[in-house]
């Protein structure tokens, strides 16, 4: 048995120790099969995310080919976990015989193992994004209130006013080169109620005039948002700056796509609290062999059948509402309220069982599009032998076909949460967690450093020093020179 | 032997695959020899120049696969040029390379690469060197008093191994300075020293000017009006310039240059993956018509093909020949 501690949470020492003297008590009292032993792998976490798709001890199978192997992974949440039911949990699960044992009829799956990435959680996600306003009016508090510390750093007063210099003097240095281009395009990807940009050319304008350039009126501003709605809303917010400002329809995952036309034309490119809500899929390497991560989400049979009875929806019949509301929305209930709290609730309530699937090599590991198999290489070239890593598919993706929008004087700007050393992983959990009816994961920052550097980018991160204890850094991308 | 009405041309470097990128890599990091790394450039340049040969191209190059990128080739070769070999990790990356005395009379080299290429085609066969003016931007100088200073010995070093390659064979060079469009303001010296470069070179000389093409994307914008009037004092027969991905937009500039140069006319964007069609090919033809006289244009790529993947790549260059034979055709019938 290997044991992996995979946090440094302050103040966990106790419990930690708890679980490593179960285990050793199980083991005395001869509770572990010694079959099991030789191939067991514990993993200690702290769950950040309150709420999030694990049980208090999770078991996760490794697969080759449809075979089942020996190697065992155990996952204990210290943050869910409780000391009475401790002993128990790990019990059952290294018998297989808890309510994380396989095929248990205690569970009530709405999918098959699937890629990490192709999962039912996200389409919950997207559905989310989809009937935002009706959630919000639901839980009674707007997305930013649900974010931690209640607002988003991207409105931060001083970040944007240090943004706004920052980039008058990039267009500045740029412009004593004679390279500036008659129209001066920027990029904001994901543009929530348009606030931000609002406050942004706000600032802009004032300073262009007050340090008597012309820059503003060059501008071409671009709101970017895959909601139709949201850009609806955008529009009203950038009124005064509706001369400049055009609203269009993009994939976060391919803006390429929508806007080829201004392929190496765009000055600035900004995305805020984006990427961390892009469908991912995770790498293993054990003992420096390569595994890929498949789930299965399920809810608890006996919550799933609880949601049905307090729905006033027939038993076992789970399933079959969940495609319904992910498909139709929450309004194809027989009521709203029925439809939002039917949808909240399974929403608190789903999990992910996991498995491990033994990779022959890269290809198989279902690499974002545009990702070469010798980025990950180079990039577990000096790994540890034994790490759990995001592949980040949907920022990646994103990443890849956004920076050939910028113009080669131009940067890329992204405020999110990174992992900006693949060793990192090796110190905590970095989702996938809940927020409010959304999925959170960090994003693989290492691996983007990488994919920018093959591809002729610097990539560089610094910390979002605005707000005391923020978690987000700004990842900086400009063409090498 | 002869061009057709329309000859077909390539900029210089062929996609590069992804193996030979990683032994490449595997030299720089010791891993392989430098005998072994000769023999895999032999058995790639070969595949190139067949694919350009298969797609039709006229005048053809090796490829520059044996080249790590647009300077390094030049700057390990220079005599008296420093270079710190532990400063690059990945191929494709620049060494830091720096002089720091005048730089000696000798030989760099090259021809050898050349009379590889014209012993493995029966086509023409092209060669192409770095300016001056680019090499002094990227290698370090803490001798010469000015830019232009270096750059002119530069080119009396280099000037000495363009006339062995014409002893050698050669008929068709091609000085690639992408750099002029990043610092315009240098043009008036650029050319000068370009001048000294070919001094005495007696073979067809182009002159290639892009707006760079590192990792496949442009490094500048801008259009080509700074070239005029300077760049009429090059004493060059062609000018090769990229026009496909910039949508042709300046391309009437040349219609002031009357005769006075061949252009070599950017039909393929090399830095979008998409293939063109020959029809799309041919009308890029027909619209640099209105301003080229036909008798004195070639059809090239925008830039070189090194960061196309080898279908793509070769996919452009088929493109490229048929759509010069549509055009050919229609001035012919």
């Amino acid at each position: 048995m290997i044991l992996h501690i995979n946090h440094v949470q302050p103040g966990r020492s106790e419990s930690t120790s708890g679980v490593v003297a179960t285990l050793l008590s199980l083991l005395e009292a001869g509770e572990i099969d010694p079959n099991t032993l030789g191939h067991l792998n514990v993993h200690i976490d702290w769950v950040q995310y309150k709420s999030n798709f694990r049980e208090p001890v999770t078991i996760r199978r490794v697969v080759r080919d449809d075979e089942l192997l020996p190697l065992t992974d155990i996952a204990v949440d210290l943050r869910q976990i409780q000391q009475e039911t401790m002993r128990k949990a790990l019990s059952e699960a290294l018998n297989g015989t808890g309510p994380d044992s396989l095929e248990t009829p205690k569970r009530t799956y709405l999918e098959s193992f699937t890629p990490m990435r192709s999962s039912i959680i996200w389409t919950f996600n997207s559905v989310f994004w989809k009937y935002l306003p009706i959630w919000e009016e639901a839980s009674g508090k707007g997305y930013e209130k649900a974010l931690p510390g209640g607002h988003s750093d991207g409105h931060n007063a001083q970040a944007i006013q240090d943004s706004i210099v920052e980039f008058w003097e990039q267009l500045r240095k740029v412009d004593s080169q004679h390279l500036l281009p008659p129209e001066i395009y920027i990029l904001e990807i994901g543009v929530g109620t348009g606030e931000r940009a609002s406050r942004w050319l706000d600032g802009f304008k004032a300073l262009d005039s007050e340090r008597g350039t012309t820059y503003y009126p060059r501008l071409r501003f671009l709101a970017g948002d895959y909601s139709v709605a949201t850009l609806n809303r955008v529009m009203a917010s950038l009124e005064a700056h509706r001369d400049l400002s055009s609203f269009v329809e993009v994939d976060a995952m391919n803006p390429f796509k929508s806007l080829s036309h201004l392929r190496y034309k765009v000055m600035l490119i900004t995305l805020s609290n984006v990427y961390d809500n892009l469908p991912t899929d995770e790498l293993v390497l054990r003992d420096g062999k390569l595994f890929f991560i498949e789930v299965r989400a399920y809810v608890p049979s006996s919550e799933a059948a609880r949601i049905c009875e307090k729905y006033h929806l027939p038993a076992g019949d789970l399933e079959r509402c969940v495609q319904k509301l992910l498909q139709d929305g929450p309004a194809s209930f027989d009521s709203l309220d029925q439809g939002m709290g039917f949808w909240q609730e399974v929403w608190a309530a789903v999990r992910l069982e996991e498995r491990l699937v033994s990779a022959h090599n890269l290809s198989e590991a279902h690499l974002p599009t545009g990702m070469k198999p010798s980025y990950i290489e180079g990039l577990i070239e000096n790994a540890p032998a034994n790490i759990r890593f995001q592949l980040s598919s949907g920022a990646t993706e994103s990443f890849i076909n956004t920076i050939p929008l910028l113009h080669p004087r131009g940067s890329l700007q992204v405020s999110d949460i990174f992992v900006e050393k693949l060793t990192d992983y090796l110190h905590g959990f970095r989702g996938p967690g809940k927020m409010d009816g959304s999925i959170v994961n960090w994003v693989n920052g290492a691996l983007l450093e990488v994919v920018g550097a093959q591809s002729g980018y610097d990539v560089h991160f610094a910390p979002f020093r605005y707000r005391k204890g923020s978690k987000t850094s700004v990842l900086y991308t400009t063409q090498r020179e | 032997m002869s061009l057709p009405l329309l000859p077909t041309s390539v900029v210089g470097s062929y996609s590069m695959p992804g193996w030979l990128e990683r032994l490449k890599t595997d030299y720089v990091l010791r891993r392989i020899s430098r005998l072994e790394l000769d023999e895999i450039h032999d058995t790639a340049v070969k595949a190139a120049i067949k694919d350009q040969e298969v797609a039709g191209v006229d005048i053809l190059t090796d490829g520059e696969l044996r080249r790590d990128n647009l300077i390094d080739y030049f700057a390990e070769r220079l005599p008296g040029v420093q270079i710190d070999r532990a400063s690059k990790k990945f191929y494709y990356d620049f060494y830091d390379s720096v002089v720091r005395g005048k730089m000696p009379t000798a030989g760099i080299g090259i021809v050898n690469d050349f009379k590889f290429l014209a012993a493995n085609t029966e086509r023409i066969p092209k060669f192409n060197v770095t300016g001056p003016h680019s090499l002094v931007k990227r290698i370090r100088n803490e001798f010469y008093k000015s830019e232009e200073e270096f750059a002119h010995d530069i080119a009396r070093v280099i000037n000495l191994e363009l006339k062995e390659l014409v002893r050698a064979g050669l008929k068709h060079l091609q000085i690639d300075e992408p750099y002029y469009s990043g610092f315009p303001e240098d043009l008036p010296w650029g050319v000068r020293v370009l001048n000294t470069l070919v001094e005495g070179v007696d073979a067809r000389i182009t002159l290639h000017i892009c707006y760079g093409n590192r990792y496949g994307k442009p490094t500048w914008a801008g259009n080509y009006r700074y070239l005029f009037p300077t760049v009429l004092e090059a004493k060059v027969h062609q000018l090769s310039l990229e026009f496909a991905r910039r949508g042709g937009e300046d391309i009437d500039l040349f219609k002031e240059l009357s005769g006075k140069f061949e252009i070599g006319v950017g039909v393929i964007d090399v830095k979008d993956h998409e293939v063109e069609t020959p029809d799309i090919v041919a009308e890029r033809i027909r619209k640099a018509a209105e301003f080229v006289p036909v008798d004195r244009m070639f059809i090239l790529p925008d830039c070189g093909c090194l960061h196309l993947p080898q279908p793509v790549a070769f996919s452009k260059l088929k493109a490229m020949v048929r759509g010069a034979q549509i055009v050919r055709d229609e001035l012919t019938k």
